[in-house]
């Protein structure tokens, strides 16, 4: 039993070592991601045909190819034309872009739902452009749209184990050479419980943002 | 003294003329109130005074000052933008459906344009927007969020919003049209009370007991064209237009 116990300890550490990479790796997409697909939202309802053309394109190919293969692509396909990524410099960017592009059409529809009647309030109250975003619509799409970003923010947690095809020891290769070494299957279920756990936080994380955003409704 | 005055604009949606060459002057302290058919154009004729829309040909002068004019529908306004919104800071308008900022308390709805536009001082803001708080009777709904207070509770909110930013001439595009009937009085209130006061207001309605008690002068729209711009006691008990009379019969009808 003794010895049981010190092995779930050790393969836990062991695991937890690799998760550092799988929470460093969110981080950085969650930070960027957020902030981008509200500035590219913006910009597809924008008046600028070029430039609402240019971001649906975007769009349309991350959303439409498989984060995976988008993977390859950063990591490999660059390296061919001689542009070398470091691993996580190359997953690092392809997530956020990846995720960017999810978020995008999340907050884009998110202000489009935003009643112009709010618009023509901040307009008769001479309210620019700027102020009329940052201070009137902006806050009630974050409300709005909180609920999807929640789900875009648990998907990311699972899709950051894609990254053991560029040889990068996260979570979920840790517990799979544990696995390798060990042939059982406590490795696994310990893998399962830290996702969980970090879903968990995540989901009990947004439930708190909504909780404050939804005093007035 | 002219407030606003609209020479020959013309607005259109497609091939629907909503303004047919328009021609009106509203003097200082003027209560004007806009009555007509719904389609009729009156609330288009606010919305262009204040640049919610755009007209298609004329010119409209606010205070002296040329807001907007366009020689035809495709060339460009002759008024920059930057100059447009200089010269609507002298409206207010106040809109049907509210439009109150649902994310903000109600002091925090008359503060907003104040602080962030003219970039007034928060506290002075805040004394202010307390102060026309009082006057339209809902000091104790201060730091209530719109949904919790009614109707009628929002409009005069809304009212005291629009007071805010201390404009010269009020725009009120049927304030009571979305109220439950028993929250008509209180909202119609505190526009008499603007009237004594001598505000400049042109208020769209279709409530023809509450024009001809606070205004001092009716035009009656119909097709986009203004076709009669009398007295309330001429239009309400001796109409010239036969079109006029079918309405107004109409209305009290309901």
């Amino acid at each position: 039993m003794e010895s049981y116990i010190k092995y779930l300890l050790d393969s836990t550490i062991f695991i937890l070592e690799g998760s550092v990479l799988t929470v460093k790796l969110y981080a950085v997409t969650i930070i960027f991601a957020i902030p981008f697909g509200i500035i590219l939202a913006l910009m597809k309802i924008s008046r600028f045909k070029t430039l609402r053309y240019l971001i649906s394109f975007y769009t349309w190919v991350f959303r439409g190819t498989p984060l995976l293969l988008q993977l390859f692509f950063t990591y490999y396909g660059l390296s061919i034309i001689g542009i070398t990524l470091q691993p996580f410099t190359a997953a690092a960017l392809t997530f956020v872009v990846n995720y960017s592009a999810y978020l995008t059409e999340i907050y884009r529809a998110g202000i489009e739902s935003i009643d112009k009647g709010q618009y023509e309030a901040a307009r008769a109250l001479n309210m620019d452009y700027f102020q009329t975003m940052r201070r009137i619509i902006l806050p009630q799409v974050v409300r709005r749209t909180i609920p999807p970003t929640c789900n875009e923010a648990i998907t990311l947690v699972k899709d950051t184990a894609l990254v053991v095809v560029l040889g990068m020891g996260d979570l979920l290769r840790s517990a799979k050479e544990l696995f390798s070494r060990d042939f059982a299957i406590t490795p696994f279920a310990i893998a399962a419980v830290l996702y969980l756990l970090m879903t968990t936080v995540i989901v009990y994380f947004f439930r708190k943002i909504e909780d404050k955003y939804s005093v007035y409704e | 003294m002219k407030m606003i005055e609209a020479i020959n604009v013309c607005k259109s949606f497609g091939a629907h003329r909503v303004l047919d060459n328009i021609n009106l002057v509203v003097n200082k302290g003027e209560v004007v109130a806009v009555i007509g058919p719904s389609g009729s154009g009156k609330s288009t004729l606010l919305r262009c005074f204040n640049g919610l829309e755009e007209i298609d040909t004329g010119e409209i002068i606010i205070e002296g000052d040329v807001f907007s004019k366009k020689l035809s529908k495709h060339s460009r306004d002759q008024i920059t933008n930057k100059r447009k919104r200089e010269i609507s800071m002298k409206l207010g308008m106040v809109f049907q459906h509210f439009n109150l900022f649902p994310h903000r308390t109600v002091i925090e709805n008359i503060i907003e344009a104040p602080v962030t536009v003219l970039g007034m001082d928060k506290d002075e803001a805040i004394k202010r927007a307390e102060e026309l708080l009082k006057k339209v009777g809902l000091l104790d709904k201060r730091d209530s969020y719109p949904s919790k207070i009614s109707g009628g509770q929002k409009q005069r909110v809304a009212i005291a919003r629009a007071l805010g930013m201390n404009p010269d001439i009020m725009l009120f595009d049927e304030p009571t049209s979305a109220l439950d009937p028993e929250l008509v009085g209180e909202v119609q209130r505190v526009i008499s009370d603007l009237a004594k006061e001598r505000m400049t207001m042109l208020i769209v309605t279709h409530e023809m007991g509450f024009a001809s008690k606070v205004a001092n002068r009716v035009i009656f729209m119909d097709d986009g064209k203004i076709i009669e711009d009398c007295t309330p006691e001429k239009i309400f008990s001796n109409p010239d237009h036969p079109r006029i009379k079918t309405f107004i019969e109409k209305i009290a009808k309901r």
